[in-house]
């Protein structure tokens, strides 16, 4: 029997999957945007993308428009690289299950 | 965890990638609103320049139509994450609209317009630009769009002159306004429909 291929645990979390779901088909995104899709509060969601950044799944970008400062995510090559990875080992850990 | 549960949970792992997946692409779907504004437009400006003659119907028009079109597309912008895709087809319908502008301007100038190279013009970059953009969205609906405006261009050089304008007046009511409309409503029940997940 095949081994099965362990989940990577810093993509696991729902809240971070859902952050790089999101964030794999956009260039750029507001935190105010991620808030917005994600339904999460300011502490949780600061809190899990900082995990990402740390794990050098996202990249940050701090700026002010108009003189409001903005905070900007985008994915870095390694956070898709990774995404796809967990991707490939959830449908094979499903196998069958899925159609 | 039973083994029963840990497949759920995985299951559930991958509808939450595919929903955040469609809500990231959704961003680059909302555009029905400039088809049917510079649907308006057109009549507009035929329009006016049918009542009055007016040789600044056309470009006084457009450019009001072009910078509400940035106007507008500027605050978008501001609530929505750039995607790939989305500077696509924003670079595509830019560069049609601007060559549009300089041709059809410069000939109107220089005094060799004419209803059929007016109306030829204008349909076959529509033509194009819809195709373009039905190939980079998969959207076969709009490349049925492109056939029209395709259509239009053929007849603008080989039809009578009496039903041209008619006949451009119903492309643009179909592939403009009428098309703008339906994806207005399918944009407004494709927000209804997505939710927070995470």
């Amino acid at each position: 029997m095949p081994e099965l291929p362990e989940l990577n645990p810093v993509i696991h979390g729902k809240l971070r999957l859902a952050l790089l779901s999101l964030l794999v088909g956009v260039e750029e995104a507001e935190f105010t945007w991620l808030r917005s899709k994600t339904g999460s509060t300011d502490g949780n969601l600061g809190a899990q993308l900082l995990k990402l950044e740390e794990a050098g799944y996202v990249a940050v970008e701090k700026k002010f428009v108009q003189r409001k400062p903005q905070t900007l995510y985008r994915m870095t090559e390694a956070g898709r690289q990774a995404f796809i990875e967990y991707v490939q080992s959830l449908k094979q850990m499903l196998g069958g299950a899925i159609g | 965890m039973t083994a029963n549960a840990e497949e759920l949970e995985l299951k559930d792992r991958l509808s939450l990638i595919e929903s955040m997946i469609a809500e990231g692409r959704r961003t680059t779907q909302s555009y029905g609103w400039t088809f049917v504004l510079w649907g308006v437009a057109y009549y507009v400006a035929i329009l006016w320049a049918g009542l009055s003659h007016g040789y600044l119907a056309w470009p006084v028009t457009m450019t009001c139509a072009a910078l509400l079109t940035a106007i507008l597309c500027m605050g978008r912008r501001c609530s929505h994450p750039p995607t790939t895709t989305g500077r696509a087809l924003g670079a595509l319908w830019s560069g049609a609209g601007i060559s549009m502008f300089i041709v059809l301007f410069s000939l109107g100038y220089s005094g060799k317009m004419g209803l059929h190279i007016f109306v030829a013009v204008i349909c076959g970059m529509l033509g194009s630009v819809n195709a373009s953009s039905s190939m980079i969205l998969k959207w076969k609906l709009q490349f049925a769009c492109a056939l029209v405006w395709w259509a239009t261009t053929i007849y603008a050089c080989f039809g009578k002159g009496n039903y041209l304008m008619t006949v451009f007046l119903a492309a643009t009511f179909l592939c403009q306004i009428a098309f703008g409309i339906y994806l207005m409503i399918r944009e407004a029940r494709a927000r209804r429909q997505g939710g927070n997940h995470a």
